[in-house]
């Protein structure tokens, strides 16, 4: 099981964070099942949002696109 | 919305620099910093190198600063710090964002066969197609760009290209000049602000009163804030509207009230103008608190501008009751709306200040305020369920319904509805033109109505449930009953006359 912890605070959010969420509650049924998702309300990583943080690794400027790099390569 | 882009982000980052800059009072001496943390040795993402980016900046920080692009931003800073709000059009191209798109509107693609049938060059009126290296060749210099090679190619060879913001705007207000830059012809505009969602270079830029409306707080002045019923959700799908509240109150606003109130007072006052009305054989009204669609009325349709309801919006309803009790008041209306900021001009000493949802985050960010951490004050709604549902398309519509069905049931209504000012438009005509009976509309700009604006923070698809549910909770459930509503109906919530021409250049 991969937990992905999001950050939604504020700063986050206007970043793009709920983009975070929706890619990962759209990913195949078989992936979906071995992702956790977590809502964190501050990794205090502010300036540099929307942050992730995987397995206990912190993710600046996170992307739709990276995060699903990351998880594709992990799961 | 679609999802967050570079543009969004650049527009948010300079935004929150600002006013974080402004709560701790070095906007004047550190602007230029923005220059250098917003487009960072990472290199520039669309332009031909970094300095173009950094003058591209320059002109979005003017914007946000409600500041003229001919002044330095040093001088933008400081008349922003002083309140003082240039009289630009309150959308605008910025000069150097722009593009130039250089587009040429018919395209011959690689699907064509070079056939014998040649039906591009028989059907141009110009002689402008010929046959080169095996394929058909448009002649720019003559070209009128009329489109019926395209329409004439059997194999669809031949297509058509438009700039984004020409494809958006459905009043067709904004062009290209000779130069190729995008022009606003605001004697067509009405703010509705689909041109800058729409742009790929983030060239179009509606100006900010952020930092005006900071350095009131500052000052000490009682600042009240006026929430949207869209408001819902739009700090976050899980921030509950009680620490919005907080986080308001803590960045130093007096007080927070909500528009759904102001909207309970027009939704019944809407049904009684209807019920008047309706005494008249053949009437037909529409609502008023869409500041795009009344822009689109008196602008594009002239002649049913006697049809629009003469409601004042919530917003200025919500604003005139907050006057009343305190005449020293300065009001800001926030909301998913750009038109409000051409609306509010009309009402000056009204509604003092509008930002929208995403300008107020930027504000609550900048002053290191995390909403999702702040304690939730006791909340529920102060509007009823019928105004709360405001916020969503179809939902006036629905308040009306609901307080005519208890004022003058026998009275009958035949409502239509348009999200989209190119389906307002051609709706109304159709109803004008006798081919569609209604004898009420409502008209909404933006897809989904409120929730759907160009200042939201979170996609409609969820709000929308958002503010249904916000709504069903509301301890009042009919705009009638509402006791925090009555007062302003006293308030005589009707458009003036002289507040119905649009002031052409903003």
């Amino acid at each position: 099981m991969l937990t992905v912890e999001i950050c939604m605070g504020t700063s986050c959010h206007l970043m793009g964070a709920q983009d975070l969420i929706s890619i990962l509650e759209s990913l195949p049924a078989s992936q979906r099942e071995q992702v956790e998702i977590k809502g964190v309300t501050c990794f205090k990583n502010c300036g540099k949002g929307p942050s992730v943080r995987i397995n206990g690794e912190l993710i600046s400027n996170a992307t739709p696109d990276r995060l699903l790099e990351i998880i594709q390569a992990n799961i | 919305m679609p999802e967050i882009n570079e543009i969004t982000k650049i527009r948010r980052k300079v935004l929150t620099e600002i006013a974080q800059m402004t709560f701790e009072g070095r906007l004047g001496s550190d602007v230029q910093n923005i220059l250098h943390s917003v487009v960072n040795d990472e290199g520039p993402r669309y332009r031909c190198c970094v300095h173009k980016e950094r003058a591209v900046l320059q002109d979005r920080i003017k914007s946000a600063l409600s500041q003229p692009m001919q002044n330095s931003i040093a001088e933008a800073a400081n008349a922003a710090l002083d309140g003082v709000i240039a009289d630009t059009p309150v959308i605008q191209v910025l000069p150097v964002a722009c593009d130039q798109c250089p587009l040429d509107r018919f395209i011959v693609t690689d699907a064509c066969r070079n056939c014998l049938a040649h039906s591009c060059i028989a059907s141009c009126p110009k002689k402008a197609i010929s046959v080169i290296a095996n394929r058909s060749f448009i002649d720019k210099s003559k070209c009128v760009e009329c489109g019926l090679c395209k329409r004439s190619c059997p194999y669809g060879a031949i297509i058509e290209i438009t700039r984004p913001c020409e494809r958006a705007c459905e009043l067709n207000a904004i062009t290209a000049d000779k130069a190729r830059k995008a022009v606003i012809d605001y004697e067509k505009c009405v703010h509705c602000g689909a041109c800058k969602i729409a742009c790929p270079f983030g060239a179009i830029s509606d100006r900010s009163m952020i930092v005006q409306v900071i350095q009131r707080i500052k000052a000490g002045r009682r600042v009240y804030a006026m929430l949207a019923p869209a408001f819902i959700g739009q700090f976050g799908v899980q921030v509950r509207p009680g620490q919005v509240m907080s986080g308001l109150r803590r960045i130093g606003f007096h007080e927070v009230h909500e528009v759904s109130v102001g909207a309970d007072a027009v939704a019944v006052e809407e049904a009684r103008e209807f019920i008047e009305r309706s005494q008249n054989p053949g009437s037909f009204m529409t609502t008023s608190c869409c500041p795009a669609f009344v822009g689109m009325v008196e602008k594009h349709l002239p002649s049913l501008k006697n049809n629009i309801s003469s409601l004042v919006s919530p917003m200025v309803a919500a604003a005139m009751n907050i006057k009343k009790n305190d005449p020293d008041g300065i009001v800001v209306f926030v909301g998913p709306c750009i038109a409000k900021k051409s609306e509010a001009e009309r009402y000056s000493g009204v509604v003092d200040y509008v930002l929208t949802f995403e300008e107020l985050a930027t504000m609550i960010v900048g002053a290191g305020i995390n909403v999702t951490e702040m304690e939730a004050e006791a909340f529920s709604s102060a509007g009823s369920k019928d105004g709360n549902i405001f916020a969503r398309a179809g939902g006036v519509l629905q308040a009306v319904e609901n307080v005519l069905s208890q004022l003058a049931p026998a009275i009958q209504i035949q409502a239509e509805r348009c999200e989209g000012l190119g389906n307002c438009k051609k709706c109304l005509l159709e109803i004008q033109s006798g081919k569609r009976e209604a004898n009420f509309f409502e008209g909404m700009a933006c897809t989904g109505g409120c929730v759907g604006g160009p200042g939201v923070l979170t996609d409609s698809r969820v709000t929308t449930k958002l503010v249904e549910n916000f709504a069903n909770a509301a301890l009042e459930k009919s705009a009638t009953s509402n006791p925090n509503s009555e007062p302003m109906e006293n308030l005589g919530l009707h458009r003036h006359q002289d507040n119905q021409t649009h002031p052409l250049s903003t």
